[in-house]
């Protein structure tokens, strides 16, 4: 228990220098050029940019600008908006980062959900007509982008149901109440979930033609206990492991998904943020991405050992 | 003995049947039915290069041409796409977008892997330092969501710096920067492995030079899982372009990027669904073949990389 | 193809009964069956298994789940792949008895220890809570027998125990089980291929040729005086301490057949060093040649004068 927490204590410590790393990157790239973000205003006079620049601290060296911004960000400050001033980041990025969350989460569900149960029938029905429809729906389902998802759902759900039902039932854009929490969800889900059902039927395959599955048959134990217990406790060791870069995945769909569904979550902030050049935002945005990132991959790497004993940390 | 009853008698004509199980010719089958999906993407694949370079010198519109007819015309025999939202023809712009998509793709795959082999080459060959410096490198990548880099990256290069005009060069340069790591990781791997082959220690006892035993010796063995990598990297790169340029932060217009195609489709999906559905749909099967020919690909060159 | 064809023996309560044969002449297939555990797309084409007056052939899956394991307990051959890699020893232990109506929750759960004890694992109440991957080999059969033998089943089927294990855990491991069988009062099969372990542990002996029983006897005749010419190769085939003039071994060329290709006449004729005309044509059929011992041939070992010269031409 104290090696757990210990080893948690090092990798927070290992995120949070990954996350300031990455984000100075990208703070060294978008600071080439000061006041970029002012340039596209019409101003009344040089004195205001001036006046702006002083401001944001956009007037210093470089060097110290970016001193100053590691030391927000080690105090959970991210700055202030370019474009509207007065808006500080770091409460506006976390108020969007839950609605992010609440979609990112329902989405991981479809995805896992969804993945391990038609992978599981998959594999326990091989070559069957239900084996060959989930199958090919797995092997069009991770081609297909979940922007284009999104793109047809819309045009189902908001559109045709609207037609259909004469505006009783339908989806409707936006955010707001749980109703429109299913369709960008599954929208960003559906790919991924298509990837695991793919990796389950594989791992299922083997596990159940292992040893051990024939001697929890041999015991005499229930089918749903075998298969269960005995087959997909196994089968999901691998599964478990592409989680991380499953959750990545999730994370850049998001982007597109929100600007598609008009969901206010930070996918759609980051790229209102870069269209209207307002850099620091940007920034604060990926530097909430990065330390996302390397958290979900932290729970896995935590949940991992728990799923296969002989892995230790 | 025997002072119980019998507890078994098997007393019987048990005949159990095994079917035939594996043998070569149904092995055959299997690879063929296997690689079914890998031709029909191949074949895919071959129509849109066909089409890529038909659309090099002739359009049934030039692509950038607006008010050929009535916005948002849907399909007609004159305009079998439809119209869109510019009334530009539809079809000419698919035709356009495909020239696009494989600059992109081919673009991609070939950048990755100039920058991917070499650096796993190194890592693998040399191991010591520069295995463990490139590696950090790897396995900080990995834990962050590269394609929001790539994203930023293009908004430097040709916005902020105006180092490269917005274009495919610049995406096709931003996907490779933050992507190559795929190819470094398995090159790597592949170099560690090969390494210690008789045939690598056999021109190593003959006077090769390093340079020699990794061209000559270790590259060209590691050449098939190469190309199945790199056959990845081209849906990637792929979408990739699609994604920047359906969130208007990829090719300017009026280029006829699929992924601009569809945002500039998504607004008026309710009266014209056919503006958003095209570009969708080729993107979609362009995808799809690619994938296809790449798991294909895969199993041909190596039984064991099959997941 | 036919992997097994018209195997026809019974079994006493308390009996050991050996089957011997080469890999691939159907033993394990034979055992398998009795479970009705064999492997897809295998199938039990014919025939009745009799277990006292219940056919297993017949038998519901609900019937046969409660048959398994309960009246009788399998061992399989690798105890390093026959244990669960993600579950507690003790777990799959309590499994085995819990998945029956023989002994409730509770009691299941007390039992563990004890048989763990019974079965001789040292220190037994700290391994409880271990992993197979923390136990050796031998102590991972030992784990298997404890869950073979936790239902106190009339019958266990043993599928060469000790072949994956050191030579000098294997002598304690049959040790171990004869000892069982005695307290248990259960019955044994014991598939194997090395006749030692046949002759210090057996009460009666099957030989298995190409799926077919060639020889069956009490253990004392079989060795004594084998009548089938394969049989007399087997024994022929291994050194053996107590015989005071050195004889040559002999070794049985060629391999069992396909089973996709099988000989006509007696499916040991083509490695047979005593076969006559008939052999090539017919299949002898199981007939008596003593009390009590059985066998599968024209000729007839006793009727050879001296089968030694006759070998080695």
């Amino acid at each position: 228990m104290r090696g757990t927490l210990l080893y948690i204590g090092q990798r927070l410590v290992l995120i949070a220098i990954t996350t300031v790393l990455v984000s100075s990157i990208v703070f060294v790239l978008l600071h080439q050029i000061p006041g970029n973000a002012f340039l596209n205003e019409t101003r009344t006079s040089p004195e205001s940019l001036a006046a702006d620049l002083r401001h944001y601290g956009l007037d210093k060296p470089l060097g110290t600008q970016y001193v100053n911004w590691v030391s927000g960000v080690l105090h959970g400050n991210l700055g202030e908006s370019l474009v509207n001033r007065g808006v500080m980041i770091t409460p506006l990025l976390v108020r969007e980062a839950s609605v992010s969350a609440t979609v990112g989460f329902f989405a991981l569900l479809v995805t896992v959900g969804l993945g391990l149960i038609l992978g599981v029938i998959a594999a326990l029905r091989q070559n069957t007509w239900a084996d060959y429809v989930a199958s090919s729906a797995a092997v069009v389902g991770y081609s297909v982008p979940s922007f284009v998802i999104g793109i047809f759902f819309l045009l189902i759900f908001g559109h045709y149901f609207f037609e259909w039902t004469q505006g009783t039932v339908f989806y409707n854009v936006g955010w707001g109440d749980w109703t429109q929490i299913p369709v960008p969800a599954i929208a960003l889900g559906l790919p991924y979930a298509s990837y695991v059902a793919r990796l389950t039927r594989a791992s299922m395959l083997e596990t159940i033609r292992t040893d051990y599955v024939r001697t929890a048959w041999a015991k005499g134990l229930k089918a749903r206990i075998v298969v269960l217990r005995h087959a997909l406790r196994n089968a999901l060791i691998p599964v478990v492991t592409i989680l991380g870069p499953l959750i990545t995945g999730i994370i850049t769909g998001s982007v597109v998904i929100e600007n598609i569904f008009g969901i206010p979550g930070l996918g759609k902030e980051f790229v209102t943020s870069i269209l209207a050049r307002d850099y620091n935002i940007v920034i604060g945005v990926f530097t909430f991405y990065a330390a996302l990132v390397g958290l979900a991959n932290l729970t896995v790497d935590v949940i991992y050992p728990a799923l296969d004993p002989r892995i230790r940390y | 003995m025997a002072q119980a009853a019998p507890v078994a008698q098997p007393d019987v004509e048990l005949t159990y049947e095994i079917p035939e199980q594996v043998t070569l010719l149904s092995d055959a089958w299997r690879r063929i039915r296997r690689n079914r999906l890998a031709l029909v993407g191949g074949g895919v694949i071959i129509v849109l290069l066909i089409v890529a370079l038909i659309s090099m010198v002739w359009t049934p519109y030039p692509t950038w041409l607006q008010a050929v007819g009535p916005t948002y015309q849907p399909p007609s025999p004159a305009h079998p796409l439809g119209l869109d939202n510019a009334g530009r023809d539809i079809l000419s712009r698919i035709m356009g977008g495909a020239l696009i998509t494989v600059q992109v793709g081919i673009g991609s795959a070939i950048i990755v892997s100039l920058i991917g082999i070499p650096l796993g080459l190194l890592a693998g060959f040399y191991r010591g330092k520069v295995d463990t410096a490139i590696s950090f490198v790897i396995n900080i990548w990995y834990g962050i969501p590269d394609l929001l880099v790539a994203l930023i990256l293009v908004f430097v290069l040709s916005d902020a710096l105006h180092l490269i005009p917005r274009g495919v060069l610049v995406i096709v340069i931003a996907f490779s920067l933050t992507r190559w790591m795929d190819v470094a990781r398995l090159v790597r791997g592949q170099a560690l492995a090969l390494r210690e082959r008789e045939f690598v220690e056999a021109a190593r006892m003959a006077g090769a030079r390093d340079y020699a035993l990794l061209v000559r010796h270790i590259f060209p063995n590691a050449l098939g899982p190469i190309i199945v990598q790199a056959t990845f990297a081209i849906p990637a790169a792929v979408l990739f372009e699609a994604f920047l340029s359906f969130l208007g932060l990829g090719l300017p217009p009026p280029t006829p990027s699929w992924g601009a195609m569809a945002s500039d489709g998504y607004h008026g999906m309710d009266f014209a669904p056919h503006i958003v559905l095209a570009p969708t749909i080729a993107l979609s099967i362009t995808l799809m073949a690619f994938n296809w020919l790449g798991d294909g690909l895969r199993d041909a060159f190596d039984p064991r990389m099959r997941r | 193809m036919t992997a097994v064809d018209g195997i026809s023996f019974e079994i006493d309560r308390g009996e050991i009964v050996g089957i011997v044969g080469e890999s691939g002449s159907g033993k394990t297939m034979t055992a398998l069956s009795l479970l009705r555990l064999i492997p897809e797309p295998g199938r039990i084409t014919g025939g009745r298994i009799l277990y006292g007056e219940k056919d297993i052939a017949q038998m519901t899956d609900e019937e046969i789940r409660e048959f398994r394991g309960n009246e009788v307990a399998m061992i399989f051959q690798d105890p390093m792949t026959s244990l669960n890699p993600v579950l507690r020893v003790g777990f799959q232990v309590e499994e085995a008895m819990a998945a029956h109506a023989r002994f409730t929750r509770q009691q299941s759960r007390d039992r563990v220890l004890p048989m763990l004890q019974r079965v001789r694992i040292p220190a037994a109440k700290e391994r409880v809570r271990d992993y197979p991957h923390q136990f050796s080999g031998g102590m991972r059969q030992r784990a298997m027998i404890a869950m073979g033998v936790s239902n106190e089943p009339s019958l266990l089927i043993a599928d060469e125990p000790t072949t994956a294990l050191d030579v000098t855990v294997q002598a304690s491991i049959i040790e171990l089980l004869r000892d069982l069988s005695r307290e248990l009062r259960a019955s044994v099969i014991l598939i194997t291929h090395n006749m030692a372990l046949v002759a210090s542990l057996c009460n009666r002996v099957i030989v298995m040729y190409a799926g077919r029983i060639v020889e069956e006897g009490p253990t004392r005749a079989i060795f004594k005086n084998p009548q089938h010419p394969y049989t007399w190769s087997l024994l022929r085939s291994m050194p053996r301490v107590d015989e005071v003039e050195k004889e040559r071994l002999i070794s049985i060329k060629g391999l069992p057949p396909d089973l996709g290709r099988m000989p006509p006449g007696c499916k040991f004729h083509p490695r047979c060093k005593f076969k006559v005309d008939r052999c090539l044509t017919e299949e002898p059929p199981l007939g008596e040649v003593d009390p009590g011992q059985l066998a599968r041939c024209w000729v007839l070992m006793k009727n050879i004068q001296n089968p030694e010269a006759e070998a080695q031409r």
